[in-house]
């Protein structure tokens, strides 16, 4: 061995005692845990360690863009900004030994919005950005933790974040990218005057499975995609007509900053498998279902026709096991739960609307209009894979005969209506809160006087009652009678202040099971021993809370996060306060379904309790977190509401 | 492979590359009267066969950097050293260096020589550091004829001048790391004995610096009328 090699050698093993040493450290903990050797060992060569002393600050908003990851090696670190409601600050969280900060500021290439401090002397490993921005780009699990949302969380910020991350950090699959990055190529145009057959030969050529018709100003005028060519081909149709006879007019499009969701969502809406891309009038693009979802094997907008075309209710229940393999494989592929909330309700309002439309075939139209209303978190747009039936019936009526004699006909369709959704799936509401119910097949009239009745007097049952009712939603038929329907309702609550109080007090009930000393609070005895509930514990103070100040502020939504998000708007709530909640919420939600989809899998009964010890490490502190959020939102109303 | 050698007296056979670099070594200049935060300082630990000053050898080197107030875990010093005919004895215990490792280890000049330009003309900072300097001005004398000019910094008497309500005036290594909740990844390992003491000395700067003791040249002020009245008062 020459002395140099035997230098480099020796160097090496020098830097690996205290490198190695890092490393076994930060094995402990969440990514790094997961990351490969070679990168760990990257990372902590690359690292300084820093010391803090008590009080110390470590990062603050004025200190510019963030331009270290730091992971705290010893010691605790708290998050403070200026309190929204008394003066001075408060901490919105901790971070202790293993844990990692700020990376949703490191990722947005911005100033932390938090000042962290050493809330004890601490010392900090410090990756530089170049080094930490190679890393990302090397390791999966690295990049997955950093966009996972566990720093936006923390750091409350919003989610446009992971887009701006993935153009910067390089190109990532995820539901939230942009259109205009996925499609690549320039689109494939011509014309309104070329001959069929040259149009299709042109698709040919390029081997695209559309051709968008434009105008001189690149306009689009028309698509004409394969589907179309089939059906051509199949009437015998001229090969020299000119193709704007023949194309589809006026295509759907979206801007190119519109994200893959958005445009998954116009597809499954819409029965359509291409969206155009227009800036400023002009075709810049095209977005195929392929392009979308090309590594799915459940593919959305498929299921989607297949839903709402379905010839026999038994069709309807054997593509539930479909819905549910697209829910895995959208959690797979890092879909957030908001999204797969939202998916999970188009389909099941595909769903009911074809099961009421084949019972009408079934058993008879009586030619009678009416609204299927959805309520609870059918009504809020916030299914899970596990629902439960929450249903009823508006229709007009004169008056109370008329309303009697309408009602006697629509319960048989609608009991047979509610036993047809079960066998798709849709549990039968223990407390009987469906159509096929005489109480809730009622006339508008009728349900405007129920709702009143709610407000006017609120006894335990009807405060109940209106965290059900009042968050509803019409599926099928007119909605012009719900939207009366809940404009009245607004305005009643709006001028009821004993109500909202009553409501406030309701929402307090449920307390978020975090304990004083940074822990979780779990179920003492019982079956439930050491476990704790996600739904009620959890979700329920947001959408609680949600709901009063959104009917408080005469706001029209029913969806949680759009309520929240009305109420940024309004000024009712402070923006950062709402992202933080909306991302707890989000978490929460999360964390339930990733539950019910093994369950699901392993065949066991739904259930929304979980044991905190069988989390790991960074979901149960996110968990934590989260409920810190929901104790947040409960003492602002605690204080609102002078409880 | 062709190598001019040669002895003179008590000199230390030298290859010429070897005199190269060691005339190449850094002239230490006097202490830097900047801010803490701003030096570069050598935070270095020595295994050595046993604790005779005279007798005793340098066994392995470890050092780690604190630059701009950090500790950057990219440079760092780590080598053992070849002894002829070296044995285990009572101390390999507590370094646990074997002696096949020592054998193995790389030849002292040559270590020596990448040590110093390691470490430049930064000032030097250790536990108990009167006994490093003398281990190293010996080994360095002997095995390159080199005198060691290089200030060194006692952390194990800066940390009860900044720290005096610890109540450790005589404390070890272990004393104040237990003191400050640090963990050692492998105490008695030249290289994690180092980066311990580092951290202390990030630690007690912290505190010097709360303490308007801001640079070298002040602290060393310090360090001497504590040293000068501790020898009034015996």
């Amino acid at each position: 061995m020459s002395s140099a090699d035997a230098i480099a050698q020796a160097g090496k093993t020098a830097v690996l005692q205290n490198i190695h040493g890092t490393m076994a450290f930060l094995q402990k903990f969440p990514p790094f845990n997961q990351m490969d050797t070679a990168h760990l060992a990257y990372l902590v060569e690359n690292c300084q360690l820093r010391f803090y002393g008590e009080g110390e600050t470590i990062i603050k908003p004025t200190d510019g863009p963030v331009e270290h990851f730091y992971i705290v090696k010893q010691g605790r670190v708290h998050g403070e900004r200026p309190h929204s409601a008394r003066r001075g600050t408060e901490t919105t969280f901790e971070i202790t030994s293993g844990e990692c900060f700020p990376l949703a500021a490191l990722i947005g290439e911005r100033a932390t919005r938090t000042e962290h401090l050493a809330a004890e002397d601490t010392f900090c490993l410090l990756l530089n950005k170049p080094a930490f921005i190679k890393l990302f780009s090397l390791s999966n699990p690295l990049r997955d933790f950093a966009l996972r949302g566990v720093s936006s969380l923390l750091d409350q910020v919003n989610q446009q974040v992971q887009m701006r991350a993935v153009e910067t950090l390089g190109a990532q699959y995820s539901l939230d990218t942009r259109l205009g990055q996925l499609a690549m190529r320039t689109p494939i145009s011509c014309s309104p005057d070329m001959p069929l057959r040259d149009a299709v030969k042109l698709m040919h050529e390029q081997q695209v499975g559309s051709i968008v018709i434009v105008d001189p100003k690149l306009k689009p005028l028309g698509i004409f995609t394969l589907r179309d060519l089939r059906r051509v081909v199949a009437d015998g149709v001229d090969l020299a007509q000119p193709i704007d006879c023949l194309m589809t007019q006026s295509p759907f499009d979206l801007p190119p900053d519109a994200s893959a969701f958005d445009a998954a969502m116009a597809m499954t809406e819409r029965h359509i498998a291409h969206v155009c891309l227009v800036e400023r009038g002009q075709l810049c693009g095209v977005i195929s279902e392929r392009d979308l979802f090309s590594l799915q094997r459940v593919d959305l907008v498929h299921l989607a026709r297949t839903i709402r075309h379905a010839g026999r209710v038994e069709t309807l229940a054997a593509l539930r096991s479909d819905v549910r393999q697209l829910v895995d494989s959208m959690l797979a592929h890092g879909a957030s739960s908001t999204q797969i909330t939202q998916l999970i309700t188009l389909l099941n309002d595909h769903t009911v609307s074809r099961v009421i439309e084949l019972t009408l075939e079934d058993l008879g139209d009586p030619n009678i209009p009416f609204t299927w209303l959805v309520f609870g978190s059918e009504g809020r747009s916030e299914q899970t894979l596990h629902t439960d039936q929450d249903n009823g019936i508006l229709f007009e009526a004169a008056d109370a005969a008329e309303a009697a004699a309408i009602r006697s006909r629509l319960l048989p369709l609608a009991q047979e209506i509610n036993q047809r959704l079960a066998q798709c799936g849709f549990t039968l509401c223990k407390g009987n809160i469906m159509a096929g119910n005489p109480e809730l097949c009622l006339s508008r009239h009728e349900w405007s006087r129920r709702f009143s009745s709610f407000v006017q007097e609120a006894t335990p049952e009807n405060l109940l009652a209106s965290s059900i009712y009042f968050d509803l939603r019409a599926v099928w038929g007119a909605t012009k009678g719900c939207d009366h329907l809940r404009e009245g309702l607004l305005q009643q609550v709006a001028g009821n202040s004993l109500f909202q109080r009553m409501l406030a007090e309701n929402a307090l009930r449920q307390r978020p099971p975090v304990g004083m000393f940074r822990d979780f609070v779990v179920a003492r005895s019982g079956a439930e021993k050491d476990t704790l509930d996600l739904k009620v514990q959890g979700l329920t103070p947001f959408v609680d809370g949600a709901r009063l100040l959104a009917l408080a502020h005469g706001v029209n939504a029913c969806n949680t996060l759009e309520r929240l998000r009305a109420l940024i708007q309004q000024g009712v709530i402070e923006a950062q306060d709402g992202a933080a909640y909306e991302e707890a919420y989000h978490y929460i939600q999360q964390a339930r379904m990733q539950q019910h989809q093994l369950q699901a899998r392993d065949g066991l009964p739904y259930s929304n309790r979980v044991d905190p010890d069988h989390l790991n490490h960074l979901d149960r502190r996110i968990l934590r977190e989260s409920f810190r959020q929901a104790q947040r939102l409960q003492s602002s109303l605690a204080q609102r509401y002078q409880l | 492979m062709s190598k001019f050698t040669w002895f003179t007296g008590q000199r230390p056979a030298l290859t010429q590359a070897q005199l190269t670099r060691r005339q190449a070594l850094a002239e230490t200049s006097c202490l830097n009267d900047g801010p803490l935060n701003e030096q570069r300082l050598v935070v270095l630990d020595l295994e050595t066969s046993g604790l005779n000053m005279r007798r005793d050898q340098v066994l392995s080197i470890g050092a780690v950097v604190i630059d701009q107030g950090a500790i950057d875990l990219g440079q760092q010093f780590e080598c053992t050293l070849l002894r002829e005919g070296h044995q285990a004895s009572a101390s390999t215990l507590i370094h646990g260096i074997a002696p096949s490792e020592i054998a193995n280890g790389e030849e002292p000049a040559e270590a020596l020589l990448s040590f110093m330009e390691f470490v430049g003309d930064s000032p030097l900072l250790a536990f108990h550091a009167e006994f490093d300097q003398r281990m190293l001005a010996r080994a360095l004398k002997q095995s390159l004829g080199y005198r060691l000019q290089h200030a060194f910094f006692d952390v194990a008497e800066i940390a009860p001048l900044v720290c005096p309500k610890a109540k450790l005036p005589h404390a070890g290594l272990d004393d104040w790391t237990q003191h400050f909740g640090l963990q050692v990844q492998q105490r008695h390992h030249a290289s994690a004995d180092a980066l311990v003491t580092a951290e202390l000395a990030l630690i007690l700067f912290s505190k010097a610096r709360q303490q308007r003791l801001d640079n070298l040249p002040a602290l060393l002020q310090q360090l001497n009328s504590r040293r000068r009245q501790r020898a009034h008062s015996m």
